[in-house]
């Protein structure tokens, strides 16, 4: 039966490969994938200069030396952070510019494709070119969130290192002869670490907290002559007791995904080769996207809202030589707005776009020879239900039933059902690249 | 478990009466972390993020070794590795670098002896 599921998802997810991708209402990961229509199976973000020419060298020249472009390849890259700036966690959180914003998130990404299909189905070299910024506008609930984590972090922090120290100085300059007499000194340090910086416990609650500290290190061996390990696992204790890891592990989530709205703007253009001859080139689609999004927390933190602006500029006299069959507008303006909803492994999101399209065709001269045009304008709408479930940390399974705009060919068939499984596999990184190449 | 960074027998050999100033420098963006400076007597001292702080003449460290115990951590998605200067009047004596990937909390204890210069 598991087998049979399995067959019968793959089955779905080839079918919904060999449909026209979805143009949909967000922002792209990756605007040079987006363009060109392609799910790279892996986007490269090397983090600094020299892998960043280690990533484009080992994937855009061949054995011989000669260039090439490689398939299904994708990279971003985001020039502020291949250097340290000595950045605060303050400023990181709060920049006090937009410009700090722009340039900190600015990132820019190449994609590339052998197998991007003219009309008639022949396989060209595609190249995408991307842009991408973030700007994020904190609220007063966002700030107060933001400090209570900072603050209950540095009061774990100042304990650990005030007991830390302690231990550290007790056992090394030979102040202490058993493991008894190391805990009667450091019982004393405990006490005042803890009731001078733990302000968010009350009484009980502190007294319980070292109540229980004393009583896991009571049960750790010392050796007087070799001690290390026994403070690695002596701070270890503390550390697990002011459960130091869990608070540092959700405000790690929460800086990831801040409450209040952001705006991604985005830019992309695709370059085609049609002949596969590197020295004739079209530049046939660019795209510019503008989307605010407001993250809800507390009772509505599974509520996500996004609206879209996108700008999509087609050259018609591309469409018309190599999609012969096509219907192209050369300007495209869509405005939507999306509902994403997030339950523990289960996810909705059901998104509305309209879309405004002109071009301009030629209608013959004037009596002077002058060239005369007619707009040519038409309107259409997308409205599409996604369903995720997480079967696993890795792997989603996606259902979407809805109408799509008409695409370029086959302009009848707007239905869209399409059942996915997505693998998230882990990207290569700086370490995973080989430098000395 | 977490990683501890030790740096053990370090020596910063100072007259009687020069002050010493301790100075933790945050190197790699987004870091966040507390120290504390244990000397040898009364007068520890606490330095949060970065900073310094005088801890002291140099006739009031001698005997036991001074400790520095720093916890830090680093929170921030765009930084892959936390990189920390150590310094005492301005020289450097610690140059403290992990990557996150081996450990995004790491503690890390300088143990100092102030010898007469």
């Amino acid at each position: 039966m598991k087998y049979t599921l399995m067959l019968i998802l793959l089955v779905f997810c080839s079918i919904s490969n060999a449909q026209e991708k979805l143009n949909k209402l967000q922002a792209p990961t990756s605007p040079a994938a987006s363009i060109l229509g392609m799910q790279p199976s892996a986007v490269l973000s090397p983090k600094s200069y020299q892998a960043l020419e280690t990533a484009l060298y080992s994937s855009f020249v061949g054995e011989n030396g000669t260039a090439v472009i490689p398939n299904d390849f994708a990279l971003e890259f985001t020039p502020y952070w291949t250097k340290n700036h000595s950045l605060s966690l303050d400023e990181y959180l709060y920049p006090k510019r937009l410009t700090d914003q722009f340039i900190r998130n600015s990132s820019l990404s190449i994609a590339s494709t052998q197998n991007f299909q003219l009309g008639d189905s022949t396989a060209t070299n595609g190249l995408g070119f991307g842009y991408r910024t973030t700007f994020y506008f904190g609220n007063k609930k966002d700030r107060e969130k933001i400090e209570k984590y900072i603050s209950d972090l540095k009061s774990n922090k100042t304990i650990t290192a005030l007991i830390g120290s302690e231990a550290q100085s007790l056992l090394e300059n030979k102040k202490v002869s058993t493991k008894g007499e190391f805990i009667e000194k450091i019982k004393i340090t405990i006490l005042e670490a803890i009731n001078k910086n733990m302000s968010r416990l009350n009484n009980i609650q502190k007294n319980k907290l070292i109540e229980e500290i004393l009583l896991e290190i009571s049960t750790l061996s010392l050796d007087l002559n070799n001690f290390d390990s026994f403070l690695n696992d002596f701070n270890n204790v503390i550390d697990s007791k002011l459960k130091s890891e869990i608070l540092f592990n959700e405000f790690k989530t929460y800086i990831t995904d801040r409450q209040g709205w952001s705006i991604d703007i985005a830019y992309a253009n695709l370059l085609n080769f049609p002949t596969n001859n590197f020295e004739f080139s079209y530049l046939p689609r660019q795209s510019f996207w503008v989307t605010p999004t407001y993250n809800f927390k507390d009772n509505l933190s599974f509520l996500k809202i996004m609206g879209v602006v996108r700008y999509e500029w087609y050259n018609v006299d591309y469409f018309k030589k190599y999609f012969a069959n096509s219907k192209v507008y050369e300007n495209n303006f869509d405005y939507g707005l999306a509902i994403s909803t997030q339950f523990e492994k289960v996810s909705f999101k059901l998104e509305l776009v309209g879309r405004n399209s002109e071009t301009e065709i030629p209608a013959g001269t004037d009596s002077e020879g002058n060239e005369l045009f007619r707009r040519d304008k038409t309107s259409d709408l997308q409205y599409l239900g996604s369903f995720n479930y997480n079967l696993s940390d890795q792997i989603i399974l996606s259902y979407s039933l809805g109408k799509s705009f008409e695409p370029m060919l086959n302009t009848d068939n707007t239905l869209i059902s399409l059942i996915s499984l997505n693998f998230g596999f882990g990207t290569p990184s700086e370490k995973t690249l080989d430098l000395n190449k | 478990m977490r990683k501890t960074y030790r740096y053990k027998n370090l020596v910063f050999p100072v007259s009687d009466d020069t002050e010493v100033i301790f100075e933790v420098e945050f190197i790699s963006d987004g870091n966040s972390g507390q120290s504390v400076i244990n000397v040898p007597g009364p007068n520890d001292k606490e330095i949060s993020n970065s900073g310094s702080e005088s801890i002291g003449k140099g006739k009031d460290l001698r005997g036991d070794s001074t400790i520095c115990f720093s916890d830090i951590d680093n929170a921030i998605p765009e930084e892959d590795e936390i990189k920390i200067n150590y310094k005492i009047n301005d020289e450097l004596i610690v140059e403290h670098s992990n990557l996150k990937s081996e450990e995004e909390r790491p503690i890390i204890v300088l143990s100092i002896k102030f010898p007469v210069s």
